[in-house]
């Protein structure tokens, strides 16, 4: 029971874990991996993601978060981002609303690796920076989100299957990362790992790359993934969700929705399936001053 | 009441930061005649290629190779010019096989992309 307690304790943190990360995306080659939901990829570029809304039922309330997410290129392969979001928990016995802490996240993006023709490989390193005390006090106090700040440094990695030979198999791509999240006060609140990885399946690259469908063109607009995302504390049970959804890309612009499925059952224990659904501007799409371009036109890699 | 409020302005927000600027972005293959991965019965006197952008001509270019890796491009490929997102390139005569277009685009904003796909020539 106390575990159940713990557990519970701990799910408004859980749910809000799974869209903290920063979001981007990322061209490599003839290959576009997308923004994800529930976690990052390895992209860095100017964008916005506004809003992005979180369904959650727990056992005790409904948990609903709308979030924001800015990403600023400083040049070519350097970026940070800053996202957040404001909170609410519904249940029989208390309401509550307020904003949750800050997240900012510094992030290098080594070139696209292109050794043989659609090698499509990229990966970058980031840091990501929980700001305690930036959220409101009342959820604070609460302990709907987190009272201690973290940092985590994290990898992330992109690869499309565009060089495999089986055709109908080259759309696919994964991308992952893993983070070391290295808390403030590891009495209070235990260090993690943190891992993700997505299964991605581009309409778009089957219908640029590989063979041209006679279907309506939304449909090849459309990429159908599954995301898996854990994390693993120290200190108590592992938990995580899986979510598959499917994202819609305009040229400047992109729709993404997904289920949120607990994958284990301390995740069960604290949070139902919800649902996930993003808007996301490319800003390079429509800016042309700083707020669309690096601020330092270069790459550090180059 | 503040969540209503705050979805409204979330997508306040994004309406306002995506409606007052031209729209550019990355140029993307959007079709192609001969179809991606297509076989027409007979040799295309010309291969087109419609981009979701506009593209900048001097520095976008086209080419089809044969199985060989020879080129059967019949003359520089061309924009068209009441279409800037239409990219043009005369063929030589085909005989059956199987043919690869690469394609290079620069953007009328300047973002590069670049792909390629195939083509049969023949009976299917």
């Amino acid at each position: 029971m106390s575990r159940f307690i713990a557990a519970l304790v701990a799910a408004p943190a859980i749910v809000l874990l799974v869209h903290s990360a920063a979001q981007a995306h990322v061209v490599c080659g003839d290959r576009v991996f997308p923004t994800t939901l529930t976690m990052d990829d390895p992209g860095v570029s100017d964008e916005l993601s506004l809003p992005t809304i979180t369904l959650t039922p727990t056992p005790l309330s409904q948990n609903n978060s709308y979030g924001y997410e800015w990403d600023k290129t400083i040049t070519e392969d350097l970026g940070f981002a800053i996202n957040g979001n404001y909170a609410t928990q519904r249940g029989p016995a208390q309401k509550l609303a307020g904003w949750d802490n800050i997240t900012v996240t510094l992030k290098d993006q080594h070139p696209c690796i292109d050794r043989h023709p659609h090698e499509e490989l990229v990966w970058s390193v980031g840091l990501i920076r929980l700001i305690a005390g930036t959220g409101s006090a009342r959820l604070r106090n609460s302990g709907a989100i987190a009272s201690v700040g973290s940092t985590a440094p994290t990898f992330y990695f992109g690869k499309g299957f565009g060089d495999v030979a089986a055709g109908y198999l080259r759309p696919l791509a994964i991308t992952g990362e893993l983070s070391r999240v290295f808390s403030d006060a590891p009495g209070a609140s235990s260090n993690a790992w943190a891992y993700a990885v997505s299964l991605q399946y581009s309409m778009p690259y089957l219908q640029q790359n590989v063979q041209a469908l006679h279907t309506p063109q939304f449909l090849t607009r459309m990429t159908p993934l599954v995301e898996f995302a854990m994390s693993q504390p120290d200190v108590g049970p592992p938990t995580g969700t899986i979510a598959p959804g499917i994202l819609y890309d305009a040229n400047t612009w992109q729709l993404g929705a997904e289920a949120i499925v607990p994958a284990n059952r301390a995740t069960r224990l604290v949070q139902g399936t919800g649902f996930i659904i993003q808007f996301h501007a490319f800003l390079d799409a429509y800016y042309k001053s700083w707020f669309g371009r690096p601020i330092i036109n270069r790459n550090l890699w180059k | 009441m503040m969540t209503t409020r705050l979805i409204a302005a979330a997508f306040l927000l994004a309406d306002l930061l995506i409606t007052p600027a031209a729209v550019r972005a990355h140029a993307f293959l959007d079709h192609s005649d001969p179809a991606v991965g297509s076989t027409v019965p007979a040799s295309p006197s010309v291969m087109h290629l419609w981009f979701t952008q506009e593209l900048e001509p001097a520095f976008s270019w086209v080419t089809v190779t044969d199985k060989s890796g020879a080129s059967v491009n019949d003359g520089p490929a061309t924009i068209d010019p009441s279409n800037k997102s239409e990219f043009d390139v005369k063929l030589k005569s085909l005989p059956a096989g199987t043919y690869t277009v690469k394609w290079h685009a620069l953007s009328v904003d300047t973002h590069t992309t670049e792909g390629d796909f195939t083509f049969h020539v023949g009976k299917g």
